[in-house]
């Protein structure tokens, strides 16, 4: 039997208005759909289910404050990701680059610490952690520009040594990272003025705003700056910026360099933050991982990073308190994280495509009944 | 009765300087003095405790282990406990807590080591909650070591430590290896080079050679807990240097595989899975959680939180020693069967005197027992292990 439809993608020339903050909204609301459909099948009541996530995850002292807690980092991981995506450049590797921002980040506080005030060390320590993040980019992002070898692979596999390179400094004896006082395996604390104060008795630390002015800063190099629009013409068309003159090489070592940075600093807000110290569980955490969630939700638009970071930190937030507030397993809301991804990313084809359904009319059709 | 219950000042002042429990502080009591209920009728209404899991309660290994545990309580206490399960450690497993005590949970038992730091926190805000940090040590939350409190004396008074003698089992476990060992060539797959494993591998070493006194035990790190992967590759390593019997403290039961594949033998650890590699299985170290976690849920609804830093042994039921695979004789049960009531009866200790280091270097003096600070912080090989401390 034929299908007497026929489903059309039609390329919009430019994407409406409307859609750009529709379409990542009606993803949100999908996936909770979608996650309301497992809940009933299992017996859980999803308003009820969602009452709790929105109330633990926003709504409470706790909530909101541990959300932008997450969000520090999430939106770091976000834009290091959107950054290079909306270049066309698939960074997956934010994880290790992070991690590197520890160690960079750590490598400051204690090797620098005692020489400096809080006002200069605090900076330094970020800058060491933005520093590592690029450093472990950079190959890939040479190989990228000069032979066009896949930043997708060399970006990820890099974050497996990474992970490896946690562990070596934490678990060898004697090694500069690790506290020398125990046998025990501890990451080594950097110096007081390497550390901040968290506000009152939340777990929220002033690089949060940190976090915030960098996002806003890149929004407005990207579209106020010659940099930005060399980005946006070899996005649209490397042949274009070609013939316009525009070095396509440099600028993606360039971008990548930001983004393994924007990851670096994730992990040295880390360091300045809540850890003080190389924290070897940060590698079951997979906070660069989200980063990428956090920048498909945001459609790699820099300016919407900082609503859908502090979205997405609710969500984890508010998840981890359900299996506490009520007895619905943990899986439901990691179900619900990937849920997001996976619509953010359908939705995409809404916001770029003209999706249309319309009759099919040939005359074959009428001649063949089923 | 046995010293379980050591003070926290002689332990940090001690494994954070290297040096032994000096002065009166020192010597270990019992100081929770718990008034355990044992009238049936008891009132536990009153008590709401809840577990916090790095994993999930069916992994078959370290979370399954504290999962017997705290049904063996639900039962013997008629309550129920509530359970959170793959917690993140670090801010994220704080806030986990913190919300288990604002929900009212007044005894919380978090059973990872990176949990304690959080965990303290939350303690901290909480003085009318009882947390229970497994496999913790307090003088980690100082400054020295690393962790946030100025002395050890600011760490919060709610937050108690509890862990166990592992290495005796172990001991047990390497004589059932030596004996099984034609070559006296055994392996061991261990996760990383820190006090809790290395001692596991020196007890188990001198397991095996209080019955082959020439065996050898060469070690290859993994450097992870979970990685069925890399232990495979770390067990087939070993299997082709010429190891019989492989031994592990790994959470998969990769390494039983691999030598069950072989034809080699295979000593596990955490639970008793035998029927995972029936051929290969001699025996395993296990943990049974339960007496703890009832006697301290009596305690805490009786009004006394147990701070103490347990430390658990065969004595206590803590550490035990799982089934016997056929290829284990009648006569090496025997063996296994007398060295395990001498463990208990405190005649007789794994590293009871003399054993010298990798380098021939006497570490522990003929007839001499270690002190429990010197075994916390083990960071030598005995002599026949082959490999380095330092992973």
């Amino acid at each position: 039997m034929r299908i007497p439809f026929r489903v059309v993608f039609e390329q919009r020339g430019e994407t409406p208005r409307r859609l750009s903050f529709l379409v990542p909204l009606a993803s949100v609301f999908a996936a909770l759909f979608f996650g309301a459909l497992f809940l009933l099948a299992t017996g859980y009541s999803p308003i009820g289910t969602y009452t709790n996530m929105f109330r633990d995850g926003f709504a409470s002292f706790n909530g909101i404050t541990d959300t932008l807690a997450l969000s520090t980092v999430l939106i770091c991981t976000g834009i290091s990701a959107a950054f290079a995506f909306q270049m066309n450049l698939y960074n997956i590797g934010g994880e290790g680059q992070l991690y590197l921002g520890l160690i960079g980040g750590a490598w400051a506080g204690i090797a620098l610490g005692d020489h400096l005030p809080t006002l200069i060390m605090v900076p330094v320590v970020l800058l060491c952690g933005a520093l590592a993040g690029a450093a472990w980019i950079f190959v890939p992002a040479f190989v990228r520009s000069r032979l066009g070898t896949s930043e997708i692979v060399s970006t990820l596999l890099l974050t497996y040594i990474a992970a490896s390179l946690i562990k070596h400094v934490i678990y060898t004896p004697g090694s500069f990272f690790r506290n020398p006082n125990t046998s025990f395996p501890q990451g080594r604390m950097v110096a007081d003025s390497a550390s901040l104060e968290s506000f009152g008795s939340s777990r929220l630390y002033p690089t949060f705003f940190v976090a915030l002015i960098i996002a806003g800063a890149l929004y407005w190099v990207v579209k106020r700056t010659e940099f930005g629009y060399r980005i946006n013409v070899i996005s649209d068309s490397p042949r274009a910026a070609h013939y316009a003159g525009i070095n396509a090489r440099r600028t993606t070592v360039w971008v990548m360099l930001i983004s393994g940075a924007l990851s670096g600093l994730a992990g040295a807000m880390l360091i300045v933050g809540p850890y003080g110290k190389i924290e070897p569980s940060i590698i079951t955490l997979g906070y660069g991982y989200a980063g990428i969630v956090v920048a498909a939700l945001a459609r790699n638009n820099l300016g919407l990073i900082i609503v859908s970071g502090i979205l997405f930190s609710g969500l984890r937030v508010g998840g981890n308190n359900l299996q506490v507030t009520t007895d619905t397993p943990i899986h439901i809301g990691v179900m619900l994280q990937g849920a997001i991804l996976l619509f953010a990313l359908g939705g995409e084809a809404f916001r770029r495509y003209h999706i249309h359904v319309v009759r099919t009319h040939d005359a074959s059709s009428k001649k063949a009944p089923a | 009765m046995r010293k379980n219950h050591i003070k926290g000042f002689a332990l940090a002042t001690a494994a954070v300087f290297g040096l032994l429990a000096c002065g009166g502080s020192s010597s270990s009591t019992d100081t929770t003095a718990a008034p355990v209920t044992t009238d049936a009728a008891a009132d536990y209404s009153m008590l709401k405790a809840a577990v916090v899991y790095i994993g999930v309660p069916d992994d078959k290994g370290w979370t399954y282990q504290h999962e017997q545990g705290i049904v063996a309580l639900e039962a013997e206490l008629g309550i129920e406990v509530k359970r959170v399960e793959n917690v993140p450690e670090g801010d994220e497993g704080e806030a986990i807590m913190e919300g288990l005590a604002a929900e009212g949970y007044n005894l919380i038992f978090a059973t990872s080591f990176g949990y304690g730091a959080p965990m303290a926190r939350v303690a901290a805000k909480h003085p009318e909650g009882c947390f229970e940090w497994a496999t913790g040590a307090k003088f980690l939350l100082t400054k020295d070591a690393g962790g946030e409190y100025a002395t050890f004396g600011d760490v919060p008074a709610n937050l108690g430590t509890y862990f166990g003698a592992a290495e005796e089992a172990r001991y047990l476990s390497g004589i059932a290896a030596g004996a099984a060992s034609p070559t006296g060539k055994l392996g061991y797959v261990a996760a990383f080079p820190i006090p809790e494993v290395i001692r596991g591998i020196n007890a188990f070493t001198l397991g095996a050679q209080s019955v082959n006194p020439d065996a050898t035990v060469q070690v290859s790190w993994t450097k992870t807990w979970f990685g069925p992967d890399t232990e495979k590759e770390s067990a087939e390593s070993l299997l082709a240097a010429g190891a019989d019997v492989l031994a592990m403290h790994q959470d998969t039961t990769a390494t039983g595989l691999a030598a069950d594949a072989k034809g080699a033998k295979w000593v596990g650890y955490n639970s008793d899975v035998a029927e995972a590699a029936p051929n290969a299985w001699l025996t395993a170290p296990t943990w049974n959680w339960a007496p703890y976690y009832i006697q301290t849920a009596k305690a805490v609804a009786g009004g006394t939180c147990p701070t103490d830093e347990y430390y658990g042994s065969m004595a206590d039921g803590m550490v035990t020693l799982a089934s016997f695979g056929t290829s284990v004789d009648a006569d090496t049960q025997a063996l296994i069967a007398e060295k395990a009531a001498a463990i208990i009866d405190g005649s007789f200790a794994p590293f009871q005197g003399p054993v010298t280091d990798q380098d021939g270097k006497e570490v522990v003096a003929a007839g001499a027992k270690p002190e429990l600070l010197d075994l916390l912080g083990m960071s030598y090989f005995v002599k026949g292990v082959i490999g380095s401390p330092k992973g």
